[in-house]
């Protein structure tokens, strides 16, 4: 649930905000994640208006309502202000006409003055509120930097997640989270991957106890956020599976929706998890740069084999 | 076999350090995947730093959740342990 006060609170600095008239109705829920300007719909002509948005008063609209007769502007305000409305922002920090003054302060709808101009505050609130309302999740497992690429590695509890992140560490690379890394989609088609208040920059080793890495091993090596590019997951070595040994076929995970690529990395004794990782993020680097190592060495055998049978032919 | 129980934390420092160590502890080696949900947030309880992200209060409402084998029994034994404050009641 997003209140409109939890909007003013985290970023009504950033918009410049300032609550005019309607302070009872600060609970209010913002449904739905987009601003309005109502442009028309102050004309009476409120068929198919999108009702539960955020209104923006802008400069048209303000002038329009000052040139409308006085009961005509309550009328058309009191219509609009019945759809649900959250909050009314009126941009420019003009000044609202007191009839919009006293219907909010009568229907607990919040009125703010923005000093932004229209299409900058419609822009940057659309921003913020898709932000906002991004789906995300919890997931379990350690997300680290690793020469740019975001991986998290995933895998049950004690099969070293945490001793392979602080390895990675140790050799220069980054912390974004361990144990639990909060994911949000963004724009819809990428993940971000961040660590909880509390936890962020912590991690649990067994048998040293909690320590903080930022402390430890300062603040180059750590980082609030990163995508997640890759999904690595570690597990116990078992004889009877057979593991990936060419690397032509590409497993994905489906995380909010998103397909990352995934690797499963058997972890044993004399196995340095560490080195692996480290080649799974550049292997993957190399792949974005447009070579993919196993392709081209397939193709390579693919033309020797096509040579060699036409020199039989011949 | 999927079992799911809430509870109430009643320790009076809610989920601290202590109290999330015994439950780390006691579903070391339990079969079953086990997470406890808090206001709308779930993590793995089998981890220290996931637990103590809940920095769950006093009176707060936990939803166990276990799937595996051994799920019941597991449940079971939280269920007594959250009822028992983990040891830190005052006699």
């Amino acid at each position: 649930m997003y209140l409109v006060e939890t909007l003013f609170d985290s970023h009504g600095e950033r918009l410049g905000l300032e609550l005019v008239a309607g302070r009872a109705g600060m609970s209010r829920q913002i449904k739905v994640p987009e601003a309005h300007r109502p442009g028309l719909s102050l004309s009476g002509y409120l068929k198919s208006h999108a009702g539960k948005r955020i209104l923006i008063f802008g400069k048209v609209e303000i002038e329009y309502l000052y040139d409308l007769d006085p009961q005509v502007r309550v009328e058309r305000l009191k219509a609009l202000l019945e759809t649900d409305v959250p909050a009314v922002i009126v941009a420019r920090r003009y000044l609202p006409p007191k009839e919009l003054h006293k219907l909010c302060e009568k229907y607990q709808i919040p009125l703010f003055r923005a000093k932004q101009t229209t299409m900058n505050l419609l822009s940057k609130l659309t921003l913020l509120l898709t932000e906002e309302f991004a789906s995300s999740i919890s997931l379990h497992g350690t997300l680290v930097e690793v020469f740019g690429v975001g991986v998290l590695i995933q895998g049950d509890s004690s099969v070293g997640k945490s001793e392979a992140a602080l390895g990675l560490i140790e050799r220069g690379h980054r912390l974004i989270s361990d144990d639990v890394v909060k994911v949000k989609k963004r724009e819809g088609s990428y993940l971000e991957g961040f660590g909880a208040e509390l936890t962020r920059h912590h991690m649990e080793i067994r048998g040293i106890g909690i320590i903080n890495v930022a402390n430890l091993y300062g603040a180059v090596c750590v980082r609030d956020h990163k995508n997640i590019d890759l999904v690595v997951k570690l597990e116990a070595w078992d004889d009877h599976n057979f593991y990936d040994r060419v690397g032509l076929d590409e497993n994905a995970s489906d995380i909010l929706g998103v397909k990352i690529p995934n690797h499963i990395l058997p972890v044993k004794p004399g196995r340095d998890v560490v080195l692996l990782l480290e080649t799974i993020a550049l292997n993957h680097r190399l792949k974005a740069m447009g070579y993919n190592s196993a392709k081209e060495f397939n193709s390579k055998l693919l033309d020797l084999i096509s040579t060699k049978k036409r020199k039989k032919i011949k | 076999m999927k079992v799911s129980r809430s509870v109430k934390v009643k320790n009076s420092m809610g989920l601290h350090t202590r109290p999330a160590t015994v439950i780390v502890k006691m579903l070391q080696n339990c079969k079953s995947n086990v997470h406890f949900t808090c206001k709308r947030e779930t993590v793995n309880a089998k981890s220290l730093l996931s637990i103590l992200m809940l920095a769950a209060q006093r009176n707060c409402r936990i939803t166990i959740t276990a799937e595996g084998i051994d799920a019941d029994v597991v449940v079971e034994k939280l269920v007594v342990a959250f009822e028992a404050e983990f040891g830190e009641r005052l006699a």
